[in-house]
């Protein structure tokens, strides 16, 4: 409650709409992290494979945000250029305990941060969502970064939170740091 | 801030006034960048979005570019909570599903908005959500259309039915899926969930008959409570009888609904009574009083149908229309001008001999203020009236003259010139006042293919009038006042009176010398020719060259040349040698395929389809030929330009392993079959396909080009290629036998079909029916204009006659299908419309035989006890085939 009184106070009471893009390979957790965030009443029962791309809305903090949940199967991966305009933050997704195509979603992101609209903003916040850490062969959020060449990100603010998108452990946590994130360079 | 903004676009509204008066593509484009904006502006992009679907329905083509940045830009407005907004999405989501790329990116936000609680949008998601969708993602929507197809809302229902509807089209087997879905939603409690489940159902199940003969006594029994569904099964229920005439439950179904309470049925159910040609009277008389009941009614819309109806089934049975003549003699004066058309036309129709004039008069008295749809319908009651009243053709060229002067369009006046010609065709009382007013009509005439009509017409027919020097004033005002293509015409229809009229000829030359110096090349050309002809002064030259051309018309002339400037052979265009390769193959279809298809090739058919079927009968050869020099092996072979490809015939039953079908090729001195297969065991794989045969005396085998591999419902292609090597006719007819399909067969797996690993295969065959290669085959059927001077060019030395006695056919109708059928030639100077009643009847046949022998053939036919009996007279430039002709029919 502390924090929120003192973010409403920083921000004059304005609410604050962004809009954020959730990529990731398919079968990583991205439909069912955003079904997490929904109030209960609009959850859906049943997540499955999202074709093409969904947009959801919700409120964390006084911040509304407008997640476009983009469809992470192979086909459609090359559509995500196209929603790279105009947002405020990156969340990408990672299964942790599927290590074998942790390559893939290597070359993924690294060229996602490549494209010229991304490159361009250099301070755009990415979230990674080390998502499935309950499995039990999940690699630790520190291999991931490792794996994922995080380090080598100069100037872009980034964040690794391993996180369970059923329970919805590590999610309130991760994007937290994106709502810091977000309010600071706002000011 | 969300208040000023929206005050700042009000004024920016006021401003502009008409905000649909200044739109450009680029701006609307420009504008759709702003749909990025966060938080989205619902009530700017409302409007920007207007624009672009304005715009679309304007017409403006967008590139596939420039669709597919928009498509994404408009994606963005899904954030939008806006319902307005939403639903505007949806629509242009839908307009640019056909053109922009990628448009499945949509597919989840649809499928969401159809779940969501939102009922103003989630029948519109599911509109827009069939035009994406297609075979890749059909499996991921599959669940949720199944679902929202027995959604409790009616409007959901209703929408997923006839989006599923839609869906059929491309993915056909899917759809088939939701039939228990659909059989569901026929309970509905909802008229229009009803009827369209119902379509959905029929959709699903209209290739098997069977099930939809037993869908339909299944609901004609329960009962309906949608009209509108009930309405499809009294459709369903017509079908399926005119099918299948023996079944009587159908007709009893229709029968029934006679006494529905909702009119909409009752009507339907006359109306399709009536169209049946041959229910019982019974019916039919309850049938008809629904109709005429429906003529008092005080409803238009009622009155209109069942005036429809009526003048529909005048023409098959004016006896049974003539009970209600006294209400729609009162329609006449109806304030709807389109019922009180459909009045006149009707009486027209079943009107007697006396009446005609004072509804003529009638007619004309407010003929300029119906539409030109109406007037059309008009002009066709005027020529059938014609046809029944020869006599009165008097007042009704009178009639149809005021018509051509007055406004219309240009279907109008086709039809109207339509009528006139026919008319002309009809009765040769009316031939010359007919021609007068065709005269007058080209004076002032816009219409570019009805005026070289009229001067063709002209041409033919006004040297066989009394004074033929009348026409020549007209033909020469135009060659004088119009551009080139009537120019053109009117040097062709002049040199015809030259040719024709001996005391007109100097005068003929001295116009044909003028028009020597004429701008266009084409007419200079044909000035020059016939002139050439004409100076000549031999009879038999005028035959070949101007009475008749090779040519049907001169539109067609016309064509082809054009159609050899666009596609250059490398002969040059020469009609005395070339001139059955590039045009009247064209004839030969068009005249064919009505005999082929077993209906009687009527005038009017013949000229309603000449110029569709020309076209497909000529890309049809030039696919053939073009697949056919693919292949080395026919190169080698030169068999030089296709004379004609057979219609494909089938070698196996239709519900074999295999499906073979034969294309016959006919070349100068080759004739190669072309099989179509079809292979229809999923679990094998044939290799090496060919067909092998034994082939007759006359002919030799040349070559044969394999199918490598036939894949499971892949059609492939095998070919073999015989050369004719006798030069004696009557070895070119001939039987191929012991025909083998020869191939490979290796087992594979049947949902991947892939080999299995470990097969090798084995040799395998498979018999097929023999092979005909019949007279028609060789022979073009193409019309001579003019057949009588044709037929005494040819002389009487070549001539050979025969009589027959013709005993399986009881009439001359059946007889003249027949003969043209048999013999392949073409029938000319309409001689194969037998006037009714008449006992005897000559038929003109002519045709081209292997590209260079003509034939003509004059059939005469009496009706005798025993059948018919015909006379067959045969003249061609080679006496061989005129008696091969007559032992054959022997």
């Amino acid at each position: 409650m502390s924090l929120f009184s003192r973010l409403l106070s920083y921000l004059g009471l304005k609410k604050k709409e962004v809009n954020i893009l959730v990529v990731g390979l398919d079968n990583s957790g991205k439909t069912t992290i955003l079904n997490n965030f929904k109030k209960d009443e609009d959850k859906s029962q049943e997540i499955v494979a999202t074709i093409g791309f969904n947009v959801e809305s919700f409120h964390v903090n006084n911040l509304t945000f407008s997640a476009f949940d983009m469809s992470g199967q192979g086909r459609y991966r090359n559509l995500w250029e196209h929603y790279f305009k105009g947002i405020h933050a990156i969340v990408f997704v990672i299964d942790s305990s599927d290590s074998l195509r942790l390559v893939v979603a290597k070359d993924e992101l690294d060229l996602m941060l490549k494209h010229d609209e991304i490159a361009s903003k250099p301070n755009l916040p990415l979230l990674i969502f080390a998502n499935k850490m309950d499995l039990r062969d999940a690699l630790s959020s520190v291999r991931i970064s490792q794996a994922l060449g995080l380090e080598s990100l100069q100037e872009r603010p980034w964040h690794i939170q391993a996180s369970n998108a059923i329970t919805g452990q590590g999610l309130q946590e991760g994007i937290q740091w994106l709502t810091e994130q977000l309010i600071n360079q706002k000011k | 801030m969300y208040h000023k903004r929206d005050k700042k676009d009000d004024e920016d509204l006021a401003i502009a006034g008409n905000i649909f008066a200044k739109i450009t593509k680029t701006s609307a484009l420009q504008d759709a960048r702003s749909f990025n904006e966060t938080p989205v502006n619902a009530r700017k992009c409302t409007l920007i979005l207007t624009k672009i679907l304005y715009l679309m329905n304007q017409g403006e083509t967008f590139t596939t570019q420039e669709a597919t940045d928009l498509f994404f830009n408009i994606t963005k407005l899904f954030q939008s909570k806006d319902t307005t907004l939403r639903r505007l999405v949806y629509i242009g989501i839908k307009e640019l599903s056909k053109i922009a790329e990628n448009v499945y990116v949509v597919t989840s936000s649809l499928t969401t908005d159809m779940n969501a609680k939102d009922d103003l949008c989630r029948p519109q998601a599911l509109r827009a959500l069939c035009h994406i969708t297609d075979g890749t993602t059909f499996q991921g929507i599959e669940r949720y259309m199944k679902q929202a197809i027995v959604d409790k809302n009616p409007a959901v229902a209703s929408a997923a039915l006839v989006s599923a509807h839609h869906m059929a089209k491309n993915i056909p087997e899917g759809v088939k899926r939701w039939v228990n879905e659909a059989q569901e939603s026929v309970n509905s409690d909802n008229v229009m969930v009803q009827y369209h489940a119902l379509g959905l159902l029929y959709h699903i199940k209209k290739t098997d008959r069977l099930a939809v003969s037993k869908f339909l006594a299944k609901y004609a029994q329960t009962g309906l409570k949608s009209p509108y569904a009930i309405l499809m099964l009294l459709r369903i229920a017509a079908h399926l009888y005119s099918q299948d005439k023996q079944n009587g439950p159908y007709l009893s179904f229709i029968d029934k609904c006679l006494d529905h309470k909702s009119d909409l049925v009752c009507y339907e159910a006359a109306s399709l009574l009536l169209k049946i040609n041959c229910s019982t009277p019974i019916n039919t008389a309850a049938a008809f009083a629904v109709c005429q009941s429906g003529l008092s009614s005080s409803r238009p819309v009622v009155r209109f149908a069942a005036i429809r109806t009526l003048n529909q089934v005048a023409m098959l049975r004016p006896t049974l229309v003539e009970y209600c003549n006294v209400e729609l003699e009162h329609l006449i004066t109806d304030s709807n001008r389109s019922i009180a058309t459909l009045a006149i036309t009707t009486l027209l129709k079943t009107g007697q001999e006396a009446s005609v004039e004072r509804l003529i008069k009638q007619i004309s008295s407010f003929m300029n203020e119906i539409s030109d749809e109406f007037k059309i319908v008009v002009v066709t009651a005027t020529r059938k009236l014609c046809q029944k009243f020869p006599r009165k053709h008097a007042v009704m060229m009178n009639f149809l003259e005021t018509m051509l002067r007055d406004d219309g369009g240009s279907e109008f006046k086709k039809a109207i010139v339509d009528t006139i010609l026919h008319i002309i065709e009809d009765n040769p009382d009316a031939k010359e006042a007919g021609l007068a007013h065709l005269c007058e009509f080209i004076e002032d005439c816009e219409h570019t293919n009805l005026m070289i009509r009229i001067l063709h017409l002209l041409g033919k027919e006004g040297p066989k009038t009394s004074r033929p020097a009348r026409y020549i004033r007209y033909i020469y005002n135009r060659l004088i006042l119009e551009s080139a293509p009537f120019q053109a015409a009117a040097v062709s229809s002049l040199a015809k009176f030259g040719a024709h009229c001996e005391d007109l000829l100097p005068n003929v030359i001295v116009l044909l010398r003028r028009s020597l110096l004429e701008m266009d090349d084409e007419v200079r050309d044909r000035a020059t020719f016939y002139l050439n002809v004409l100076l000549t002064k031999q009879k038999s030259l005028y035959n070949q060259f101007i009475l008749n051309p090779l040519q049907v018309s001169i539109v067609d002339l016309e064509k082809s040349l054009q159609q050899y400037i666009l596609d250059p052979k490398d002969t040059p265009f020469d009609l005395k040698t070339v001139p059955l390769a590039t045009h009247p193959q064209n004839n030969d279809e068009s005249a064919k395929k009505p005999t082929v298809n077993g209906m009687k090739p009527s005038s009017e058919t013949v000229r309603v389809t000449k110029t569709a079927p020309n076209e497909v009968a000529e890309t049809r050869r030039a696919i053939y030929e073009e697949q056919l020099a693919y292949f080395p092996e026919f190169e080698e072979a030169k068999l030089g330009p296709l004379i004609k490809s057979s219609q494909p015939v089938e070698l196996t039953e239709s519900e074999t392993e295999y499906v073979v079908k034969c294309i016959k090729h006919v070349f100068k001195r080759h004739v190669v079959f072309q099989f179509d297969c079809i292979n229809t065991c999923n679990d094998q794989i044939l290799e090496n396909v060919r067909v092998s045969m034994q082939v007759p005396e006359g002919y030799r085998k040349v070559c044969t080009v394999e199918c490598p591999v036939l894949l499971y419902d892949a059609p492939g292609t095998t070919y073999s290629c015989v050369e004719i090597v006798s030069d004696n006719v009557s070895l070119y007819v001939g039987t191929f036998e012991n025909l083998l399909l020869k191939y490979i067969v290796k087992d594979c797996d049947p949902n991947t079909g892939k080999v299995l690993d470990d097969e090798v295969g084995y040799d395998d065959e498979y018999a097929l029916e023999d092979i005909e290669i019949v007279w028609s085959d060789f022979v073009q059927a193409i019309i001579k204009p003019d057949f009588v001077s044709a037929w005494e060019e040819l002389g009487p030395n070549t001539e050979v006659a025969e009589t027959f006695a013709l005993q399986s056919f009881k009439t001359i109708d059946e007889a003249i299908k027949n003969i043209i059928y048999f013999m392949g030639l073409a029938p000319c100077e309409r001689s194969d419309v037998v006037p009714e009643g008449k006992m005897s009847h000559s038929l003109y046949l002519s045709g081209v035989f292997h590209e260079e022998d003509e034939i003509l053939a004059v059939a005469k036919l009496a009706v005798t006890n025993e059948g018919v009996t015909m006379k067959l007279s045969i003249r061609s430039n080679n006496l061989d085939i005129s008696n091969f002709i007559v032992s054959i029919i022997a």
